[in-house]
């Protein structure tokens, strides 16, 4: 294996097929690091007693993928040892119990690759610009995360 | 001359996702949502809970003064879901 090519990369995708675990992890798979850590984030089929029959995603793209560059980038100085990052996040229709999102850092050893897929997804999901709708039955919920900065407490 | 984009719910508020509109060149944030409800009057319902993205960069609804150019993307970010 060619080391010079393990440099540290940050992979980043919004796509509206269906998200791979395995092509995620194998993305920050890298000879120098003993651990991979892995968050995946599905479709649940309740919320508040309705039942939920799909959720649909949609994002400003340009400015979500650049917000999403400058999580990798505060990883990487949090977290120094940090070596590869991937982001992936379906956009359009997710049926129940499919994955959302798949987040996964590479890192020598592993408090470093959890801490680091721990701050992703809650930098996620207070800054980037990506929108879900939840389906219910016989109508909808356009959802907002507790996270977001100037989202209203109360509802 | 802007590129104003609707997102989520202000896009079904607005009834469209993407349009140029004419506005000053420095005026407040707040200055610029009470030209855009102008247009769509809808819009007004959600005014507490959206901020901007200008050119890229969240910008709460209030006093900041904005320098715009011709072309500018400015976009109604309503509370995000993501993740």
């Amino acid at each position: 294996m060619d080391e010079s090519e393990d440099v540290p990369k940050d992979f980043i995708k919004l796509k509206s097929e269906k998200l791979s675990v395995d092509e995620v992890s194998e993305l920050v798979i890298s000879p120098s690091c003993g651990a991979v850590s892995l968050f995946i984030g599905t479709t649940r089929n309740n919320f508040e007693g309705k039942k939920v029959i799909h959720l649909e995603y949609e994002a400003y793209i340009s400015m979500a993928e650049t917000e999403i560059k400058k999580i990798c980038r505060n990883v990487r100085q949090k977290w120094p040892s940090v070596k590869h990052i991937a982001v992936h996040h379906r956009l359009g229709v997710v049926p129940v119990t499919e994955a959302s999102v798949i987040i996964a850092v590479s890192s020598p050893h592993r408090a470093e690759s959890l801490e680091a897929v721990m701050y992703c997804i809650n930098t996620l999901k207070a800054s980037v610009p990506i929108w879900k709708k939840e389906i219910y039955e016989d109508e909808y919920s356009w959802k907002e995360n507790k996270e977001c900065f100037w989202a209203s407490s109360e509802k | 001359q802007v590129s104003v984009l609707y997102f989520a719910r202000s896009a079904e508020l607005a009834g469209l996702r993407s349009e140029t509109l004419s506005v000053p060149r420095q005026l407040t944030a707040r200055q610029l949502w009470d030209e855009i409800v102008r247009v769509h009057p809808r819009l007004a319902v959600i005014r507490d809970q959206v901020v901007f993205a200008v050119q890229q960069e969240y910008v709460l609804l209030g006093d900041q003064l904005l320098v715009l150019q011709p072309g500018d993307e400015v976009a109604i970010i309503p509370p995000i879901s993501g993740g």
